[in-house]
């Protein structure tokens, strides 16, 4: 069998795909590709420690946590936990985390709707970042267009570039499925005797 | 018997997550948004169960543990943490602070309510 081994980050840039979180401080390039996905970047202008995630859907099953999730990343209400967590290891500090929110495009064949996944994704990450009072910088959501994000830890600017043709919308959507059909999981517990 | 569990995390939805799952079972859930804050509440009243996460402001979850640990009124207390570490190395430093359990997020609400439910009972022996 041969195993080919991607490397996923070169000096100073790291891609991240669907249920990945990364923070850092510096300058670091954090990039991604988005469909109905989200990625969230969180910025801390006083210590420049900025991050990124990029989740597919809200949250798992039953509304009380990503329960049923194989990469629990890809959840929002764990990918968020995680993000801040990881700012938080590197000197950021909750209170003063600002947000840039991108994605939740309807790609290809997905309807416009209200209960639709791109708009679940902007409703859940508008509600969570108002519940958790951390202020939104600058957004770019919705519309027809998968979209490349490029964010910089050091100065925490963002940019966008919106991704017209059916090419580049169906390979986001054809990783986003494949993505959401992973086999089910949740974290483990260890009880100390 | 009514039993009170003292939640602390620095996430309003977190907490708000996990109030639902234990309120399932009836437990009285009181919030704590980090170790300071939780320290303060304890001062009041001692709850049958503590839940904590480990990265928050003003006092993290294992420095809480430890604080804990050593008052005498929470010497024996459950202490379970919730977080999104799931290193050994993040673990063992959980045991090492006197920590009952740790759960590693994302989390089952029907697993957590198990583990709730095992813990309270193995202190009531």
């Amino acid at each position: 069998m041969t195993v080919a081994v991607i490397p996923r980050s070169v000096a100073g840039e790291v891609t991240l795909y669907i249920g990945d979180v990364h923070a850092g401080v510096g300058p670091v390039v954090i990039k991604t590709l988005l469909g109905s996905c989200i990625a969230v970047c969180l910025w801390d202008p006083a210590t420049t420690v900025g991050g990124m995630n990029h989740f597919m859907l809200p949250r798992g099953a039953g509304h009380a946590g990503p329960a049923d999730s194989g990469d629990p990343g890809r959840f929002g209400i764990y990918a968020m936990d995680c993000l801040i967590g990881a700012i938080q290891k590197l000197g950021g500090e909750r209170r003063r985390l600002v947000a840039k929110v991108f994605g939740g495009a309807h790609v290809l064949g997905i309807r416009e709707s209200a209960d639709g996944v791109p708009q679940k994704n902007i409703d859940f990450i508008r509600a969570f970042l108002r519940d958790e009072g951390i202020p939104v910088a600058g957004q770019d959501v919705g519309g027809y267009h998968a979209r490349h994000v490029h964010f910089h830890t050091a100065t925490g600017r963002a940019f966008v570039k919106r991704l017209a043709g059916e090419a580049a919308a169906s390979r986001v959507l054809r990783r986003e499925v494949q993505t959401a059909r992973r086999v089910p999981a949740c974290g483990d517990v260890t009880l100390f005797e | 018997m009514l039993t009170t569990i003292l939640v602390v995390d620095d996430s309003r939805t977190t907490r708000a997550l996990v109030r639902n799952a234990l309120e399932v079972d009836h437990h009285e859930v009181v919030e704590a948004c980090d170790g300071t804050n939780a320290l303060s509440v304890l001062e009041d009243r001692v709850p049958d169960l503590v839940i904590t996460d480990v990265n928050m402001p003003e006092m993290d979850g294992i420095t809480l543990v430890r604080r804990l640990r050593t008052l005498d009124r929470c010497r024996f207390l459950p202490i379970l943490v919730l977080t999104t570490e799931g290193g050994e190395d993040m673990k063992q430093r959980g045991r090492e602070a006197g920590a009952t359990g740790w759960l590693v997020k994302p989390f089952d609400p029907t697993r957590l309510r198990q583990t709730v439910s095992h813990v309270l009972r193995r202190r009531g022996q």
